[in-house]
């Protein structure tokens, strides 16, 4: 090492492709930085090996984080990431499946995939962000977007109900359902810890600004400003029921444990753990 | 041990993909292919392999794209409908070398069409369907012997090539039963991945060896692979320049077009003294066949050339056959499809499209009534 | 991290606390975005007026004596662009 400043995580990043494509204020970089410590942990406390490790993302900002990881990873195509990261896991028992992907990619165009994941209890832990727009491509609805809400492709105000993907994975019998905000890092890190020790469906959902698109086109003029506003919608409770998780943008939104059971995996029911 | 079955095609292929090692198969149920998808849910756990039932074929595409990437010898079956649906996929696994056989029962279409019938009209769409720059090898069986042998040959290639194969026949061959030599494991002869030859943090997952084809490490093996969807260099780190994009896509199908010798594969009756030369595939050929035999009796000097592998399509092969032949015969169960390969590549010669629309095996009758109007 | 209590001198009637922790910034990471300096909740952090090769102007520690290392720059930062370790050790 020549003496440059050495990032605790940066032993899983692929240091010489940073700075990363994210905005500043973008939080995904915060929610990446929390997963990896958590991975880190278990990793140092020996039930987890590097080696095992494998991210897979779709399309969309967030599914940019795939290509910065040391570990092995695949960025494949949009909405698909869980079907890919199913074979991954069903081929080799011994990997640990981590995808990451937005809202959009996960819950959007890959809903169906999630549906039926989190209803075979398959063995994956799914991070969900949630920045309530199509970033990527330009500030377009996304299904979690609130009612009446601009967006480029709504420039009337949304007309629909955003989708409450907690419920929705909750009640296809998943094991584990949080949700988190990079306004509290801290939450993401314990959330990944605890579900990285567990088996079956284990899915995340993550808010988090995008300040250049989402934040700058309904007015918030910057990254701050747009943390401050979604730290002030989220608060969190110990054990939340599933019936106040919906994403209220008026209201605010609750964070939290929703649902931590231990039943049997898929691979586990297929006789191959 | 071999074994001699009397089995339709469907399950022939089904039998040379377990000879062939397959570990993983993600499918949906489509007619005409679910029973190969069935027959394989029973047998293969038995073997230690994984059957999975995903919720569709988008979803079994991507899943056998990720299998593969976690060293599993991968497939998934399916007719157009299903193929429609796997395209991108298919793209996916083309951009990323991803080896894996795909088996496509063609059945009569457009949309829905005629779930259990036959026909031969998407003998393009699996070479082209998926968008952007690429090559990809399709292989056609015409008996349930060749469904067995030809899926043991198109793993072989995949995981030579790093690349989809596809192993492309129909609804009428599908259940058409005959007698196979099922051959086990041991008795067939079948290539396998180029592993790395360098260590980690030197490996590069998309640097080309001197045939075009880059090695390929699995997850897990300790190589910090990127499975990489963007247009990427050797790192697989995206390139969005036009020179690594050239040279990219520029392999991606040399790296298929210039190892054609272990694809292509042409099978040739009675040609040796042919005036007139009969080219016909698949389920159509049996008839052609039949066909070439009954005007031999008559004295007409006629023979048939069937080509193993649509794509890449074997120009030098045929070149060589028609070079002696008057006319050229291209005989399909669709509008005309592999006619204009055949009119492009013997580009002074008569060739002559027989299309016989038939939701059956086009009988000997017809294709013969219709060559003799041009002899 | 050391519940010990600061060390302090007096040096002419003053009162120079030691840091005992020393925040990290990986200057050529930074994007300028701000919330490293707005969730300190000791004020350590601000805005230098030193840019790094894109142009962002990173944070320093102007404050470093009062950081109590409890990371909520780092946790914070999307860039990986900032680190806190115990003064006298690490990075």
């Amino acid at each position: 090492m020549s003496g440059k400043p050495q990032h605790p995580l940066d032993k899983y990043l692929i240091t010489k492709r940073l700075p990363h494509i994210w905005c500043p204020g973008c939080g995904i970089g915060v929610a990446l930085a929390a997963i990896l410590r958590a991975v880190d942990r278990r990793i140092r406390e020996g039930s987890l090996k590097f080696e095992d490790l494998v991210m897979v993302t779709g399309i969309g900002c967030t599914a940019r984080a795939a290509m910065y990881m040391a570990f092995d990873s695949a960025h494949t195509i949009h909405g698909r990431a869980i079907a890919f990261a199913s074979g991954v896991k069903l081929a080799n028992p011994r990997l640990e499946v981590l995808v990451l992907g937005g809202d959009g990619d996960i819950a959007g165009i890959g809903g169906n995939h999630l549906l039926h994941a989190a209803r075979r209890n398959m063995d994956m832990t799914v991070f969900m962000i949630t920045n309530m727009v199509y970033a990527m491509t330009g500030g377009q609805v996304a299904p979690t977007t609130p009612t009446g809400m601009y967006t480029t492709t709504t420039p009337r105000g949304n007309p629909e109900t955003p989708v409450n993907v907690i419920k929705l994975v909750a009640y296809q019998g998943a094991n584990y359902v949080a949700r988190a905000s990079t306004t509290h890092p801290m939450l993401i890190e314990r959330f990944t810890y605890k579900a990285l020790g567990k088996e079956g469906f284990r899915f995340i959902e993550i808010i988090s600004p995008c300040p250049e698109i989402f934040g700058r086109h309904i007015g918030f003029r910057g990254p701050i400003e747009l943390y401050e506003e979604l730290k002030r919608k989220s608060r969190f409770k110990p054990s939340p029921s599933l019936e106040e998780s919906d994403l209220d943008w008026e209201n605010g939104w609750v964070l939290g444990e929703f649902v931590d059971r231990e039943e049997p995996g898929y691979l586990r029911r297929i006789g191959r753990v | 041990m071999s074994r001699f079955e009397y089995i339709p095609a469907n399950i022939a292929i089904a039998e040379g993909a377990m000879a062939a090692g397959l570990d993983f198969f993600a499918g949906y149920p489509i007619t005409p292919a679910s029973d190969l998808f069935e027959y394989l849910a029973e047998k293969l756990p038995e073997r230690g392999g994984v059957v999975v039932q995903f919720e569709d074929e988008i979803g079994s595409i991507n899943a056998v794209v990720g299998a593969a990437w976690a060293g599993a010898k991968a497939m998934t079956a399916t007719s157009g409908p299903g193929f429609s649906l796997m395209v991108e996929g298919l793209g996916l696994a083309i951009m990323t070398e991803t080896p894996l056989v795909l088996v496509d029962v063609m059945r009569a279409g457009p949309s829905t069409g005629v779930p259990t019938k036959t026909t031969q009209a998407d003998v393009f769409q699996v070479r082209f369907a998926a968008h952007g720059e690429y090559s990809i090898p399709v292989l056609a069986p015409w008996s349930a012997q060749e469904g067995f042998d030809l899926t043991v040959k198109a793993f072989s290639i995949a995981n030579a090539l790093r690349t989809p194969v596809i192993l492309l026949t129909d609804a009428a061959l599908a259940h058409t039963w005959e007698r196979v030599e099922v051959r086990s494991r041991g008795e067939v002869c079948v290539r396998d991945r180029k592993p790395p030859a360098k260590p980690p943090g030197e490996f590069k997952p998309y640097e080309p060896d001197e045939d075009l084809v880059p090695r390929m490490a699995y997850f897990g093996e300790g190589y910090g692979v990127l499975v990489e969807s963007l247009a990427h260099d050797y790192e697989g780190f995206y390139a969005p320049n036009t020179e690594e994009y050239a040279r990219l896509v520029r392999r991606l199908v040399d790296k298929i077009e210039r190892n054609a010798g272990m694809i292509v594969e042409s099978a040739t009756y009675m040609v040796g003294d042919a005036e007139y030369l009969i080219y016909a595939y698949g389920s159509t050929a049996r008839s052609a066949y039949a066909v070439v035999k009954e005007l031999r009796r008559e004295g007409v000097k006629v023979g048939l050339f069937r080509p193993k592998a649509l794509w890449p399509f074997d120009a030098e092969g045929l070149r060589e056959v028609a070079s002696r032949c008057r006319k050229v015969f291209v005989v399909e169960n669709n509008l005309g499809k592999m006619v204009r390969e055949v009119e492009r590549v013997l580009k002074n010669k008569e060739v002559i499209p027989i299309n016989i629309i038939d939701l059956e095996v086009p009988p000997p009758e017809a294709i013969e009534d219709e060559v003799r109007r041009w002899l | 991290m050391s519940s010990a209590k600061p060390t302090s001198q007096e040096v002419g009637g003053a009162t120079a606390p030691t840091p005992r922790f020393r925040v990290v910034v990986i200057a050529e990471r930074c994007k300028e975005c701000g919330l490293c300096v707005h969730v300190c909740p000791k004020h350590v952090l601000e805005i230098g007026s030193k840019a790094n090769s894109r142009g962002f102007r990173y944070p320093v520690p102007a404050r470093q004596e009062e950081c109590v290392g409890c990371r909520m720059c780092e946790y914070n930062c999307p860039d990986f662009a900032i680190f806190v370790v115990p003064a006298g050790g690490g990075g």
